[in-house]
Order: C-alpha cells, then sequence, then structure tokens
C-alpha cells in the first residue's frame, strides 16, 4: 500500500485541491492519498463523496487536518 | 484530469456576483455625496450627511458583499445548502438596494415618507434572508467555530435591522423613543453582533486557507464569539439601565477584544513561514491595524470626557470603523472570493485541470495594489478631514475613486470568467 502525501498548508488554494485531484486520478486499488491542511475543504469533500471515495479526519495538536482519502471499492 | 468528476452543486455563480458588482458602486456614491456636501458633512454623527454616509457604507457596500459572500460561504466553508439561492438572491437584492437608496434618500432629505417606506422592504428583504440562511446553517452537519461564529452573527443582522426599523419609524413618526441610546445599541450589533462577528468567523477559516497562517489558537475562537455576544447584550441594558459609569465598564472590555482579535490576526500574520505580501493579506493589514486604532480611540473617549465631546470624535471612530476596519476586510476577502469562484465553476465544466487558468489570471496583481493603495490614501484623507473640514472634498474624492476602480476590478474579473468559460467550451 502506498501513501501518497501533499502537504497543502503552505500552498495557496486551489493548489492543494489541484493536487489531490490530480493524484487520485492515479490511485491505484489499496493506495491512498493524506492532505494535510489548516482547514475543512468542503469543496474537495463534495467531489469525493460524488465520485465514490472515502476520507477520514484527524486534527493534531497544531490544528493540522490529515485527512486520508482512499477509493471505495466497486 | 478528472473530467468524469462530478463537482459540487455550490450557487450558481450569478448569485454571489450580483451583490458583489453592485457593493462598490454605493461606496463610490458615499464618496461623491462628501465631495457634494463640502465642509460641514462631518461635524457630527447626526449631519443628515453623515447619517447617508454612514449607510451607503454599511448597508450599500457591507451588507450587499456580506449577503453575496455568505451564499457562497456557506456551501464552501461549512458545507451547508441554502434553499433555492438563485431565487432568494433575485429577490433579496434588489430589495435590498432598493431599501438602502431610500432610506439614504430619506435621512439625507428628511423625508419621513421615505424612511416609512425603506423599512418593509427591509423586513422583508432581511426576514428572507435571515430565514433561509438560518436554516441552512442549522442544519448542515459541519461543526467547528466558523459555524458558531456565523450563527451568532446571523441573530446580530437580525436585531441590527429590527432596531434600524424601530429608529427609522420613531424618526418619521416623531415616536418617544430614546434615540441616542438606541442608535447606540442599533450600531453596536451592527458593527460587533453582525459585521465583526461574521467577520472573525470567516477569518478562522479563510486566514490561514489564504493567508497561510497557522490556525487561530483554539482557546481564542472559542472564547472570543461568546465574550463578544455578552457584552453587547450588556452594552444593551443601556436602554434599560441609567447609569453613567455603566458604559465605560462594558466598552473597555469590548475594545479589549476587539484588540485581542486584531493583535491575534497580526501576530499569525507575522508568524506565517512562507511570507506572502498579495492585496489579501495587506488590506487584513490595513483592517487590523486599523481596529487597533478604534479600540486606541475608543479608549480615549472614555478617559478623557472633554475629548469625547468633541462631535467630531465619534465621527473619526466612525470612518475607522467603517472605511478602515470593514470596507478594508471586506476588499481583501472579494479579492480573494472572486478569483476562487471564478476558478472553481471553470472547474465544473469538466475541463482538465490544465485548460482553467490559474487564480492570478483572473485579476491583476498590479490592479489590486494600485487601487488597495488608492484605498489607504483615501481612508488617511478621510481620518484627516474630520479635524481639517477643508479636506473633506479631496477625501471624497479619493473614496470615491477608490470604489471605482474596485467595482472596475471586480468587473473586469467577472468579463475573464465568461471568456475563459467560452474558452473551455468552444474547446469541448
Amino acid at each position: 500500500m502506498t501513501t501518497t502525501v501533499i502537504d497543502g498548508r503552505e500552498l495557496q488554494p486551489p493548489e492543494p485541491m489541484e493536487r489531490t485531484l490530480e493524484a487520485l486520478d492515479t490511485l491505484a486499488e489499496g493506495d491512498d492519498v493524506l492532505l494535510l491542511l489548516y482547514c475543512q475543504p468542503h469543496p474537495l469533500f463534495s467531489i469525493l463523496k460524488k465520485n465514490g471515495y472515502a476520507w477520514g479526519e484527524e486534527v493534531r495538536a497544531d490544528g493540522t487536518r490529515e485527512i486520508r482519502i482512499h477509493k471505495l471499492p466497486g | 484530469m478528472h473530467a468524469s468528476l462530478s463537482f459540487d452543486q455550490a450557487p450558481p455563480i450569478s448569485v454571489p456576483y450580483r451583490f458583489f458588482l453592485v457593493a462598490p458602486w454605493f461606496g463610490a456614491t458615499a464618496g461623491i455625496l462628501l465631495v457634494w456636501a463640502g465642509a460641514d458633512a462631518l461635524g457630527s454623527r447626526w449631519t443628515p450627511e453623515a447619517l447617508a454616509l454612514t449607510h451607503l457604507i454599511a448597508l450599500g457596500f457591507m451588507l450587499q458583499a456580506m449577503c453575496g459572500a455568505l451564499f457562497q460561504f456557506i456551501p464552501v466553508a461549512v458545507g451547508g445548502n441554502v434553499w433555492r439561492p438563485r431565487l432568494v438572491a433575485n429577490t433579496v437584492q434588489p430589495l435590498l438596494l432598493l431599501a438602502t437608496l431610500l432610506l439614504v434618500a430619506g435621512l439625507l432629505f428628511g423625508r419621513p415618507v421615505l424612511l416609512s417606506a425603506a423599512v418593509p422592504l427591509f423586513l422583508l428583504a432581511i426576514g428572507g434572508f435571515v430565514t433561509v440562511v438560518a436554516l441552512a446553517l442549522w442544519q448542515t452537519p459541519a461543526t467547528g467555530m466558523t459555524l458558531w461564529a456565523m450563527r451568532m452573527a446571523i441573530a446580530g443582522l437580525a436585531i441590527t435591522v429590527l432596531l434600524g426599523s424601530l429608529l427609522a419609524e420613531a424618526l418619521a413618526h416623531g415616536f418617544a423613543v430614546p434615540i441616542v441610546d438606541l442608535t447606540n445599541v442599533h450600531l453596536g450589533w451592527g458593527l460587533g453582533g453582525w459585521a465583526l462577528m461574521l467577520l472573525a468567523g470567516v477569518s478562522y477559516h479563510v486566514v490561514p486557507m489564504f493567508q497561510l497562517t497557522r490556525p487561530y489558537p483554539s482557546w481564542f475562537t472559542r472564547s472570543f464569539g461568546l465574550l463578544l455576544l455578552g457584552f453587547l447584550l450588556a452594552w444593551s441594558s443601556r436602554l434599560l439601565l441609567d447609569d453613567a459609569l455603566w458604559s465605560p465598564l462594558i466598552a473597555y472590555p469590548l475594545l479589549l477584544i476587539l484588540s485581542a482579535y486584531a493583535g491575534t490576526t497580526l501576530w499569525l500574520q507575522y508568524t506565517r513561514r512562507r511570507k506572502i505580501h498579495d492585496a489579501t493579506s495587506l488590506y487584513f493589514r490595513v483592517a487590523m491595524l486599523s481596529m487597533l486604532a478604534f479600540a486606541v480611540s475608543g479608549t480615549v473617549y472614555f478617559l478623557r470626557p472633554e475629548l469625547g465631546a468633541d462631535p467630531r470624535f465619534v465621527v473619526w471612530l466612525g470612518v475607522l470603523a467603517l472605511v478602515g476596519v470593514f470596507v478594508s476586510a471586506i476588499t481583501g476577502m472579494m479579492y480573494k472570493i472572486v478569483p476562487f469562484l471564478n476558478w472553481l465553476h471553470l472547474q465544473r465544466l469538466g475541463a482538465p485541470i490544465s485548460a482553467v487558468p490559474n487564480m492570478k489570471k483572473m485579476i491583476p496583481a498590479d490592479a489590486m495594489t494600485g487601487q488597495l493603495r488608492l484605498h489607504v490614501l483615501a481612508v488617511l484623507m478621510l481620518l484627516t478631514a474630520v479635524w481639517q473640514p477643508g479636506l473633506i472634498r479631496p477625501a471624497g474624492l479619493a473614496l470615491a475613486a477608490s470604489f471605482v476602480w474596485l467595482g472596475c476590478n471586480l468587473a473586469g474579473a467577472v468579463r475573464r470568467y465568461q471568456g475563459f468559460r467560452d474558452q473551455i467550451r468552444a474547446a469541448a
């Protein structure tokens, strides 16, 4: 299993979303994308929900949100 | 890539833009009003010109821009769905525009019939807006302090408009109400409960996102909104309590929490690892420095009653709050929101990412920083003109010119969106 890490904390929108969507395009079965941000990317969540991806979210002590995205089976 | 991905059902781009494109022209009208009125306009907060000017900025510019931004911000930042946004915007925005023009004309020319005509239009427009926005904010599954600040802000807007309607009817029909106290409570809710609450809530989300700072400390976001709300409720009690000591006792902590918000935002900007000095960051810096200047001036106002007795002192505070803080912060936000919305809606056409122009191409950076410099000049000239009335006409001219430039920058961004959209559709 491979994790592609995208640190979007020092990138200006929409670059984190662009990089995430590009990474999802080449995501293999069982792999995931780990996106690091300081905010909740609702537009991205909406795209993920509509296109068969699932994600989990954890908040670190420094306020960083770890958003781990993978493709739903089927 | 991702031509196969479907994008979210955010409101049509025309919904926020119909508010954004109108807002700067109210600001330009405020500048022209100063040029027309001349030296006596800012002699006190109660001159017809000062009252008209205040509402041209607060309703014409700020409220139009903030309503437009909320339609887009609710789905993008807190995942909420506003009921039939196109219908609501197409109804609320023209009603608001007409109501503002009637109110401003009524205040400027002393026509009670115009004040009375404006009231039902405001109640209808804001009543409808508050209802649909409140439903969206209470139904979203999202959590966090941005959401809570927005909920409190929308309640603050409702209270402001109810108090304003009461004041307008009292002026129109000569009702016996405590006009001065009621006005102070009305502006407390308008500037604090609505505008500042919303600005702070939105800042928690957009300052880290667009200005690349660390997040606001959680102890700050958890306490700021509640403290502001609590002190505004206490500030409102002046309608019931007639005690000269009461106002300063409430005002000092209120000014302290304003300073805490401004200081925290400046500190976050100062300590970010990647320094960017685009128009939005600079506009926010101007807004926060104006807020600190407002807090210091407000403290002096209560500490030195002999200075506060000069009616121009409150006008100075008003210029700092309206033009220094809120026009600056809102313009800075619009310079990020509009390019971002252009980009987001072009993406939704299903084009490959490479075919969608970079956000930086939506409004030229030079045009934004040039407009920012003119705005700062206008703020400084207005502040000087409060004490040197001979400068009021040039200050009004600078204010009008800065808003016209803003209006042209936003209109140019919309034209570029239409051009890029047509190119993408033609290529498809």
